[in-house]
């Protein structure tokens, strides 16, 4: 890097696709980095978008370490700086791309002694076409104020205590999509294969018909809900019908009637009822939220305008963090 | 003499055994079992919708198989697998003869049931270029599988690479869009075409966007012996650079601006004409633009004006070569 300091960067994700949430890792030192694998503590740690942001964070952080995300919220928690990212973004570029907004708040947290602006400004230039130079320069100018602001609300709690000469680290679970995919709130870690489900015998038996599935929820992937409005509902399934992952089924009115997934031969359906919001407006049709990725098909082949796409954030997402 | 005549006249036209339901399946009538559910492809995938409603149809019995390619990528995750039948990858130029071999075996074990359905998902580029031997040779033999191509039009997996089925003007990695040049310049490959010429039983052209018609297809193609084939359009909204939410409305409009057709192709076995017989089943009485679905889309951004005009040229074509055969005036 140009400051005579080492850099390591390096994105972790699986078959997921757009609109699912990824992490990326980010490591400075004045040494040599051999270490090259994840990060599990971070000075920073970047939410690029704010339903991530869920119970757990600060097992990813450092002692003294600061949390950045992407929210026009305001958080209590010195220790939490909320930038309105996209819409800082959306000013300037007309689109919600919110990785230069962290850029320049970083450069203003991390100060020049590391991450001077001069050099920010020459990696734009560097890595970017010359028509975007100037605007994502407005963009950083503007991250570095709103920043400095905060910082100078928040005190200087908000400024880690490293120097150059300390190796640093940063994790920033991050989009997939970063430039205009869904995307949503971090996905529970895959629960762990039960203890025998890889022996021969047992997997033999999982991988055919009778007990394959993936049980893992997907939901980590919205940003918005497909929300059916009972009354407005005509039962004409289109909804049910057009979903690519399956995840609409006929409730027949019933609220306690289980996700006919392959009802009763999967040890998924036992634990997987009606999910508890539509216990009270039957719908024709429910979502099972916990697999919707939010794609909004539903609501467009929907004639009856039954369905609206809301924010996750309205349901609680990313709201643990205060 | 070609071993397919045997092979075709030791096999009764139609599956007796194969649910011949009174009426196509609809919304209503559909299982409610999710046999493809849980999987990681993107939100708004229209190769999830052809497995998902293509699974629903053949019921628990169905045997899968699919190539390199979203499907599987985004299908199989181990431990774990996003299908509640049995499914399996397949080398990426296989598809077909591992359906074959899948048949025979089981077959030979005498363990077949009698809805089985063996069915392979491939995607344009695992159909049109990497495994159109093997796709040929099953046909030739006319072993009993349906082969489905789910159609991106372009190699999505691995990053939006032009296939062979990547149409005139589309941006790609690998055409990308400059000022001279707009994008891909070769046409789409003509597989309905091409897989109708090996005299195949049953060939038909689907899309997402009419996903009756497609699910009427599957059901047909569910009762027929010998080798069967299903062409369906599948928007891809990452690699087509469009919302999300339009998968659905992109696949109606490309049928409803002629650049796809809905048509069937029934092979001489199936309806005892030499030659076989085409049937278009659906003609927009008038097409709608091709500009708006043109334009919609990020991967055609930079088409001008005469390159339009060029794929409206290529649509009028190749509607008369379709009429001309469905009418049988050729």
């Amino acid at each position: 890097m140009g400051e005579g300091i080492n850099g390591l960067a390096f994105p972790s994700f699986g078959p997921e696709r757009r609109g699912a949430p990824m992490r990326a890792f980010t490591k400075l030192s004045t040494k040599t980095i051999g270490d090259r694998s994840a990060v599990s503590l971070a000075d920073y740690v970047v939410y690029l978008d704010d339903t991530l942001l869920g119970e757990d964070w600060e097992s990813e952080l450092k002692p003294g370490g600061v949390v950045l995300v992407n929210s026009a919220r305001v958080f209590e928690n010195p220790q939490v700086i909320a930038l309105d990212a996209n819409g800082i973004s959306q000013e300037v570029l007309g689109r919600p791309i919110p990785n230069t907004v962290f850029l320049g708040a970083l450069s203003v947290l991390m100060g020049d002694e590391v991450l001077p602006e001069e050099s920010l400004r020459e990696a734009i230039r560097l890595y970017m076409p010359a028509k975007l130079h100037e605007s994502n320069f407005a963009i950083v100018d503007e991250a570095r104020r709103v920043t400095e602001e905060l910082v100078a609300e928040k005190g200087e709690s908000a400024k880690v205590a490293t120097s150059a000469e300390e190796a640093q680290a940063e994790a920033a679970p991050a989009e997939a999509a970063q430039a205009g995919g869904g995307c949503a709130p971090e996905a529970s870690a895959p629960a762990p294969p039960e203890q025998n489900a890889l022996s021969p015998e047992s997997y033999a038996h999982n991988t055919c018909f009778e007990a394959g599935y993936l049980v893992a929820k997907n939901a980590g992937w919205r940003n918005i809900r497909p929300v059916i409005d009972p009354e407005a509902c005509t039962g004409c399934l289109q909804c049910y019908l057009y979903c690519p992952d399956g995840t609409i089924y006929k409730t027949e009115h019933d609220p306690n009637r289980e996700i006919p997934r392959l009802a009763g031969q999967l040890p998924f359906s036992e634990t997987h009822k009606t999910p508890a919001a539509n216990e009270h407006a039957v719908a024709p049709v429910a979502v099972d939220y916990d697999f919707c990725k939010g794609c909004g098909i539903c609501a467009k082949v929907c004639r009856f305008n039954a369905i609206t796409m809301e924010p996750e954030s309205d349901f609680g997402a990313g709201q643990e963090v205060r | 003499m070609k071993q397919t005549e045997n092979l075709s006249a030791a096999l009764p036209p139609t599956n007796p055994a194969a649910p011949l339901p009174p009426k196509p399946l609809t919304a209503k009538t559909l299982p409610d079992d999710e046999f493809f559910f849980g999987h990681k492809g993107c939100a708004g995938c229209g190769g999830a919708l052809v497995v998902r409603q293509t699974l629903k149809v053949l019921g628990p019995h169905v045997i899968c198989a699919l190539p390199a390619g979203c499907m599987s990528a985004v299908g199989f995750n181990f431990p774990q697998l996003s299908f509640a039948n049995n499914a399996m990858i397949t080398p990426f130029a296989a598809t077909a003869s591992v359906l074959s071999g899948i048949e025979a075996g089981l077959r030979a074990q005498g363990i077949k049931p009698e809805d089985c359905t063996v069915v392979g998902f491939a995607g344009d580029g695992g159909t049109a270029d990497i495994g159109l031997q093997a796709l040929s040779g099953a046909i030739d033999r006319n072993d009993d599988i349906l082969y489905i191509c789910y159609d991106n039009e372009a190699y999505m997996n691995t990053g939006i690479q032009k296939s062979s089925l990547t149409p005139f003007g589309a941006k790609t990695t690998t055409t990308p869009a400059g000022a001279h040049v707009h994008g891909c310049l070769t046409r789409k490959k003509n597989m309905f075409q091409i897989v109708a010429a090996h005299d195949i039983p049953y060939a038909a052209t689907a899309s997402i966007g009419y996903l009756n018609d497609f699910i009427k297809k599957v059901q047909k193609a569910a009762t027929i012996h010998g080798t069967r084939y299903i062409h369906v359009i599948a928007p891809c909204p990452t690699g087509w650079g469009t919302r999300e939410d339009e998968t659905i409305d992109l696949a109606k409009e490309v049928a409803d601006c002629g650049l796809w057709y809905l048509a069937e192709f029934e092979g001489s076995q199936l309806c005892g004409m030499p030659g076989g017989k085409y049937i278009v089943n659906r003609r927009p009485k008038e097409f709608s633009s091709v500009e708006a679905y043109l334009r919609r889309q990020g991967r055609f951004k930079q088409l001008d004006e005469n390159d339009v005009q060029e794929v409206i040229r290529e649509r009028d074509i190749a509607w008369a070569w379709l009429d001309d055969l469905a009418t049988g005036a050729k």
